[in-house]
């Protein structure tokens, strides 16, 4: 204690109360560098198996020969299916299953999200494993329309295929179920939580039949016609809903058996061609991080990985020698490997960000640079918790007594004014100094004010994030427009509404009111790092400025550049600009945002309207004091 | 009038809030009730209805081995309807728990034994929130809410244990004495808090009359009144359920710790740990250590008991086998009584910081542990030491600036300097 007494006694000292905005500076540089460090070799690990268990790639596959006649026939069968309704849809993969003696059920589903209804049914199987005692189960996945709305031909064939050539093992230890789902993210979602029963079965209905505990999930993604398609490279997705992810040995296992045994080239996020430099490096993990901290269901496996599910796509990308029997012989060597699991994943890593297919980076190495930025925040909100109890701070607040030239004061200057000052002497050892008073006591401070002001801020959230998730799809474009008309200006009208009435805060509530919310935002976004790494890094990273801002009564000017420049990364505007550059339609990234509000329990609209949005408002409220005083 | 205004604002603004939370959000209690860090397996809500289901059905309440909460709380709430279907009632009860609790709050308030106790003036008696701001702190404090909304019975001790302060500071001996053995009956270690209330009861006492009474026969006559209730209370139970059988259930679990769900407090990952033959060993221990505080902080606090009381329940919040935040939240809506002390305390930010950091990185880590799969135990419980770490910094920085005040007191001359421990 009598150190921290000691450390706590230096506070007062001058130079360190200018230190922290260099400090929060230096924090935000370092973060943003240790980020761009990681692609480098002496920062990110080759990728290994840590699960022996799953001996990956290292057994004969067998699938060949007349099951690529079974495959071309099935799918003929569902090119035939794609201009019937879903029921009879259903019915024939149903009597397919059946036909390779297998259970086989139907599950309806019907969400109804704000403006759109979405009815599908889900299709699957269940091959009780002849080693097995229904106690663990492993699925095999097909969305009958993948994530761009194409049919996926190929795909569900192949599953189709697979069921039947599955069946004639003797050596499956675990039961392996089928599952043709209606589309590629609700369906997964409404199949798996009626799996878990965490359904609601008045718009989900309740499976008939069950497995065991879920091991894994492989889900294919491979729309070539009826005429086939040849593929280049497998693209494999990993991450899910909220910015979960897989654990890493099953995507190991994967690009394992693609590239080792299959010789099959293997692609992630998107990134065609890998020449694993610098660049390549970086942009995949740049692009990893957007698509976690986006937190949006990126295939039919993200349904999969919050219920603790591992859970991979394969997608078949761009054109080459490999066919659906390569892909084949792929799931089934995966499949093979899932079934030596003798427990549920868990040796690897579930906090990663894959640099290549064969080099990560775990969250030891990474999550410094998110908690060095919300680190910055809270450095800010402690400088201004023992700013906001100098007594001298309230003086230049009150204009009369204020002199005009305080408008070229230097922030430096800003709270000691250069009238004549109170001395205070201090003896230290042999030497003696002389202290402004100011400096030395600590006086009250008013903490109702800020307080309040801070939860009516957060609560406010609370009705964009209404109006965002339940609005009707018709009503959403103006709601967006008036949103991005308004939210820049709302600091500066709250500023000019309070100025009016008796409830003007004085500088010292305003010092108050940021401290406590770059204190909030340094807690929320250190405690989102552990959960969505990248969304905090993301916020933290947008929102870094809100540590600099300060009130500036003197400088009009000043403080509307100050102001412009915080309008420009409004969460709003920063949204929209995303949605321009991407080339995406924001209506309809808003819609699929509510979906995933209602359907997959996506929570990042929690994080930006209630977090992010309040912090910056009080960053736009403290900026425009300069213009209101 | 002014005030009175202030008061129904204040009240019905509590009530409002909490029949608003209880009636937007109905899903809300039930998730609430299965956090570990608001219910406890000897207060949760949860429990509850488990054990008054088997009541109802006339079979003891203790066979399932899930219930280990008082005996007598269960024809209280069986005289409520189901909760599953018809919840308003027991929302009802709560919230006019937290509103009794936050007025018993406003009467130790008004009492004055916070500044101004018999034996000791305070140098800055006249730095002092009102009664009802000290109640809105209580009433708007979020753990107070959370527990509220969670319908944990640990409002109800807390209830009881503000009763008895609230008593004892009024000089109510007798009620003092029933309220705290219901406490102590309902949770068994506010049975601590005994020795200083006796002492701020015997002080209001001999500031009211003119002659102090005799302190031997008031210490007497007093623990006979609480052994008496207790004995009371505890062969009511006997003949509620029929055997002396639930004495093992309740105090059984509490002392001796079997259930180790996990917990804000710092027991359960201890024992986890802890190797069968040494079991007993740390149980008495920790109890030991737990227990010796109120001697402890009573006679060092001689002066100020009200202020040993209330560092008592913090001891509990931190130091118990089976606390919650609800302790936290007794111990904190205690503290703004004694606003003279906090230009004293040195760490209040830092202690503050720590708890808003624990209370959310608490959950992200349990998350993280139970549902996502990605942490484990050690996740959790390095957050509930944060917790702990800052709940401990506010008693030991309350404490010394109480020691500091009383200081002052007798040495005016060093008054606002620097002193060292030798």
């Amino acid at each position: 204690m009598a150190l921290i007494a000691t450390v706590l006694a230096l506070r007062s000292h001058p130079r360190i109360q200018r230190l922290p905005p260099y400090l929060s500076l230096l924090c935000i540089i370092i973060g943003v560098a240790w980020l761009l460090l990681l692609p480098l070799n002496e920062y990110s690990r080759e990728t290994y198996i840590s699960e022996n268990a799953l001996l990956p790639g290292q057994v004969h596959t067998y699938f060949t020969g007349s099951e690529h006649n079974v495959f071309r026939a099935y799918r003929h069968e569902v090119a035939d299916m794609i201009l019937q309704p879903p029921d009879v849809r259903s019915k024939r993969l149903e009597d397919i299953f059946h036909s390779n003696n297998l259970k086989a059920a139907t599950q309806r589903y019907t969400y109804h999200t704000p403006g759109r209804e979405i009815k599908d049914e889900n299709v699957y199987a269940v091959l009780r494993g002849p080693r097995a005692d229904a106690t663990e189960a492993i699925v095999l996945v097909a969305a009958w329309r993948n994530m761009d709305g194409k049919i996926n031909h190929s795909g569900v064939a192949l599953v189709l295929t697979l069921a039947r050539y599955f069946k004639r093992w003797s050596l499956w230890s675990k039961d392996i179920i089928f599952l043709i789902s209606g589309d590629s993210t609700s369906g997964p979602q409404a199949w798996v939580d009626a799996y878990h029963d965490a359904h609601s079965p008045e718009t989900v209905e309740s499976l008939s039949i069950k497995s065991g505990a879920l091991q894994g999930a492989v889900a294919l993604d491979y729309p070539a016609g009826p005429w086939g398609h040849r593929y280049g490279k497998l693209h494999i997705m990993y991450d899910g809903v909220n910015g979960q992810l897989t654990n890493l040995d099953l995507f190991n296992t994967a690009v394992n058996i693609a590239s080792g045994q299959m010789g099959i080239g293997t692609a992630l996020q998107r990134m065609w061609s890998h020449k694993n430099t610098y660049q390549d490096r970086l942009q995949t993990m740049l692009r990893g991080m957007m698509s976690q901290g986006l937190g949006h269901a990126s295939g039919p496996h993200s349904a999969f990985i919050p219920y603790r599910v591992d859970a991979i796509t394969l997608q078949t990308v761009g054109d080459g020698w490999h066919d659906e029997m390569s892909l084949g012989r792929t799931v089934e060597s995966i499949f093979r490997s899932l079934n030596n699991l003798l427990e549920h994943l868990h040796q690897s890593f579930f906090f990663y960000l894959l640099l290549s297919a064969k080099r990560f980076v775990s969250i030891g190495t990474y999550l410094p640079s998110a908690m060095l930025i919300a680190a910055n925040f809270s450095i800010t909100a402690i400088a201004l918790w023992v700013q906001s109890g100098r007594s001298d701070l309230d003086e230049p607040a009150a204009p009369s007594k204020t002199p005009a030239s305080s408008e070229k004061k230097t922030e430096s200057e800003f709270f000691q004014p250069t009238t004549e000052k109170k001395m205070t002497l201090i003896h230290s050892g042999p030497s003696a100094t002389l202290i402004p008073t100011t400096l030395l006591t600590t006086t009250e401070r008013p903490l109702l004010y800020p307080t309040l002001f801070i939860t009516a801020i957060h609560t406010t959230g609370l009705i964009p994030l209404y109006f965002f998730n339940n609005a009707h799809s018709t009503h959403l474009p103006l709601i967006l427009n008036t949103t991005l008309a308004t939210t820049p200006l709302l600091p500066l009208l709250i500023s000019l509404a309070l100025s009016k009435t008796s409830l003007r805060p004085t500088i010292r509530h305003i010092t108050l009111i940021q401290c406590f919310s770059l204190l909030l935002l340094g807690m929320f976004l250190a405690s989102l790092a552990t959960l969505n790494f990248s969304l905090s890094f993301l916020i933290g990273v947008l929102a870094c400025p809100l540590s600099f801002v300060r009130p500036r009564p003197g400088s009009k000017v000043q403080s509307a550049g100050l102001y412009l420049l915080l309008s420009l990364l409004n969460p709003v505007v920063v949204g929209r600009a995303a949605t321009v550059y991407w080339g995406a339609d924001a209506v309809e990234v808003l819609l699929k945002a509510a979906e995933g509000w209602h359907v997959w329990g996506l929570w990042t609209q929690v994080i930006v309207w209630l977090v992010w949005w309040p912090a910056w408002v009080v960053g736009g409220v403290v900026a425009s004091q300069g213009l209101v005083a | 009038m002014a005030i009175d205004r202030q008061k129904a604002l204040i009240f019905g603004a509590a009530v409002a809030v909490r029949l608003l939370l209880f009636t937007t959000f109905p899903s809300l209690p039930n998730l609430l009730a299965g956090r570990v860090e608001v219910s406890t397996p000897v207060t949760s809500f949860k429990r509850l209805q488990e054990g008054l289901f088997l009541y109802k059905h006339n079979v003891s309440p203790y066979d399932g081995g899930v219930y280990y909460q008082a005996p007598l709380l269960l024809p209280l709430f069986s005289l409520l309807p189901d909760p599953s279907y018809f919840p308003f009632a027991s929302n009802v009860l709560y919230t006019a728990v937290d509103s009794l609790g936050a007025y018993a709050l406003m009467q130790i308030a008004d009492s004055m034994q916070a500044v101004t106790p018999r034996l000791f003036k305070s140098s800055r008696k006249d730095l002092r929130w009102s009664s009802v701001a000290v109640a809105a702190g209580y009433l708007f404090n979020p753990f107070t809410v959370a527990t509220c909304v969670a319908r944990s019975t640990s409002a109800l001790s807390t209830l009881f244990i503000l009763v008895a302060i609230a008593k004892a500071s009024q000089g109510a001996g007798i009620t003092f004495v029933f309220a705290l053995s219901i406490a102590s009956y309902l949770s068994m270690h506010p049975i601590l808090l005994f020795p200083p209330l006796l002492l701020l009861c015997y002080d209001v006492r001999a500031s009211k009359a003119k002659s102090a009474p005799s302190a031997s026969r008031f210490a007497v006559s007093h623990t006979a009144g609480l052994a008496a209730a207790c004995g009371l209370l505890l062969y009511l139970s006997y003949l509620l359920t029929g055997s002396w059988e639930f004495l093992q259930s309740t105090y059984g679990v509490r002392l001796l710790l079997p259930d180790l769900t996990p917990n804000v407090g710092l027991w359960w990952y201890f024992f986890i740990e802890m190797f069968d033959s040494f079991r007993e060993f740390f149980l008495g221990v920790f109890w030991l250590h737990v227990a010796s505080y109120a001697p402890g902080l009573t006679l060092r606090l001689r002066k100020q008991p009200l202020f040993a009381a209330a560092t008592l329940t913090g001891i509990f919040a931190i130091f118990t086998p089976y606390p919650s935040i609800a302790d936290a939240a007794l111990y904190l809506s205690l503290l703004p009584l004694f606003r003279h002390l906090f230009p004293l305390m040195r760490y209040s930010f830092l202690a503050a910081a720590a708890i808003l950091y624990a209370s959310f990185l608490g959950p992200a880590f349990y998350h993280l542990w139970i549902y996502a799969g990605s942490g484990n135990a050690n996740f959790f419980y390095a957050i509930t030491l944060v917790w702990s770490l800052g709940l401990s910094v506010i008693v030991g920085d309350s404490l010394y600036a109480a020691l500091r005040d009383e200081f002052d007191v007798e040495r005016p001359e060093l008054r606002g300097k620097e002193v060292k421990r030798i």
